[in-house]
């Protein structure tokens, strides 16, 4: 369950795509550094049959610096670091009395960090590039904070993810570029939680001399289910374990500079299951140091 | 630069305005005064405390001071305490009454008395009481069975919970409790984390009145939701 915040953390790290992600490694020697925040609040979840239900107004944000760097053309580590992650729960308050019944609360600590690394499975220039990223969970973050336990900002389980990305460059016209990829990955997690099936596509079209880049995308999560059920992990979050989750996406990416960029994303969740029912929202800024 | 400063700026200002805001319970409840202890027959010129207490527009126990009168003080008569007193035989009726300044209501409970020969006799030893109920989901989550709740001779309860009991096992940190106010937990009674998601079992609840307490309330402790309850 706990995987919950990690769920949510790779939400943000399925948003850094563009000239970071997908199946296209760095040339060696460059990097891509983005700081963002990354941001959710939610008072309705996803209950295990798929519908919603209320819940005290929950929220995390997240600052996150995530890092691409070339070690060959073909190999690139990557960093996810939530480097401030705040989790918050509102007061409980009488509508009749006015009265605090339970305190919220808040904690801020560092999230759970992702280490990677992606190889490219064929030369860089591929028409159809392919790449297999691995990526380690690492449990950083804080798995039951706050006086009552009730808050989180890692779930304390060490997992690795195996990840497969194809995509292509499209030409779709003089001035407009773009591309279209996809990625399918398992997630093997521990500690009772399930293991996960993780997909994803996305398209993306470069305007105004590729200044400009406007990203559409679905994402997913199916849990194997295999793990503990959510009332036996010592779990304080509603992110429980077998949680499942189906995204639609929209980013935007503009180069300020050459290098220098700002990004903006919303993702919203169409289907879930034991998961928060809430937009998740992000704004960026990052340097491509790969740019040419 | 100027730029990401600007960035950094927003960012500040993101983090800034997560701050902790008010969710609101809809918790009121209709006050209420509950008189807990009567005895069958008072002898004249015997004496007998009643024993109120007031239940506020929350359901919390609250210490008030009540107005207590006698329907006939020919037969009984009852003091500023709740003292009662038999003056004749006959049947009357005792009231306690209070105004509560949060609703502006006068609130009234009211009791029969008997009073017989001029003895009091002892009270009647009652057989340990005994009520049944369903506990019944209010989500999506399924949650039901029945249960019996009754009096233990050492001045608790029992609540044994059927084989027909069902819990959804992806309900994190479930818990039980009485209450007296379906939707808030602030002033219930926690029984126990709620470990059995399925079949028979049981909780022991020391030192509870059979009668100091209107539902069993099931709660997603960590939200602050309820998912279950059962009207005792």
């Amino acid at each position: 369950m706990k995987k919950a915040l990690t769920l949510l953390l790779l939400f943000a790290f399925s948003l850094t795509s563009l000239q970071a992600g997908g199946p296209w490694p760095q040339k060696k020697g460059k990097a891509y550094i983005k700081l963002s925040e990354w941001w959710t609040v939610f008072d309705t979840h996803f209950v295990g049959s798929g519908e919603e239900e209320p819940n005290s107004t929950t929220g995390i944000y997240n600052t996150t610096l995530y890092g691409e760097y070339g070690i060959t053309d073909r190999l690139t580590g990557i960093v996810n670091a939530p480097i401030l992650s705040r989790n918050f729960m509102n007061n409980i308050v009488s509508r009749t009395t006015d009265e605090i019944i339970t305190p919220g609360e808040a904690i801020n600590t560092i999230g759970d960090i992702d280490l990677g690394l992606k190889y490219g499975l064929n030369k860089p220039g591929s028409k159809v590039p392919m790449a297999l990223t691995l990526t380690f969970g690492i449990p950083t973050g804080e798995t039951a904070g706050g006086e009552q336990k009730n808050l989180q900002t890692g779930d304390g389980e060490f997992n690795q993810m195996l990840q497969y990305d194809i995509g292509t460059g499209l030409n779709l016209g003089k001035t407009v570029s773009g591309y279209v990829s996809g990625h399918l990955g398992f997630n093997n997690r521990s500690e009772g939680f399930s293991e996960e099936v993780r997909y994803g596509v996305e398209f993306g079209v470069g305007l105004a001399a590729e200044k400009l880049w406007l990203v559409g995308k679905l994402t997913g999560s199916e849990s194997l289910k295999n793990g503990d059920t959510s009332s036996a992990i010592t779990s304080t979050s509603i992110f429980a374990n077998n949680s499942e989750f189906t995204n639609l996406g929209v980013e935007l990416n503009y180069y300020i500079t050459k290098k220098l960029g700002i990004s903006a994303s919303a993702t919203d969740i169409i289907r879930g299951e034991i998961i928060a029912n809430s937009p998740a929202y992000s704004v960026g800024v990052f340097v491509d140091l790969g740019k040419e | 630069m100027s730029r990401v400063l600007l960035f950094l700026s927003v960012l500040s200002v993101l983090v800034v305005s997560s701050c902790i805001k008010d969710d609101f319970v809809e918790d009121f409840v209709q006050p209420q005064i509950r008189i807990s202890s009567v005895i069958d027959t008072l002898g004249v010129d015997s004496i007998f405390t009643v024993n109120a207490t007031f239940f506020n527009n929350v359901g919390a126990n609250e210490e008030v001071n009540f107005d207590w009168t006698s329907s006939d003080e020919s037969i009984i008569t009852v003091s500023n305490e709740g003292v009662a007193r038999g003056v004749s035989e006959g049947d009357a009726m005792i009231t306690a009454s209070y105004l509560d300044p949060a609703t502006n209501e006068e609130i009234a409970s009211t009791v029969n008395f008997t009073v017989g020969k001029a003895i009091l006799p002892p009270p009647m030893m009652d057989p340990l009481q005994v009520k049944e109920g369903i506990i019944e989901t209010t989500t999506f989550y399924a949650l039901t069975g029945d249960f019996t709740f009754s009096e233990t001779e050492d001045g608790g309860i029992d609540i044994d919970i059927a084989s027909n009991y069902r819990a959804d096992t992806r309900l994190p940190g479930l818990y039980i409790y009485l209450s007296n106010n379906k939707n808030s937990i602030a002033n219930a009674r926690e029984i126990s984390e709620v470990t059995t998601f399925n079949g028979a079992h049981s909780y022991n609840v020391p030192n509870v009145g059979f009668d100091d307490y209107s539902f069993i309330v099931y709660f997603c402790k960590p939200f602050n939701v309820k998912v279950g309850e059962a009207t005792l």
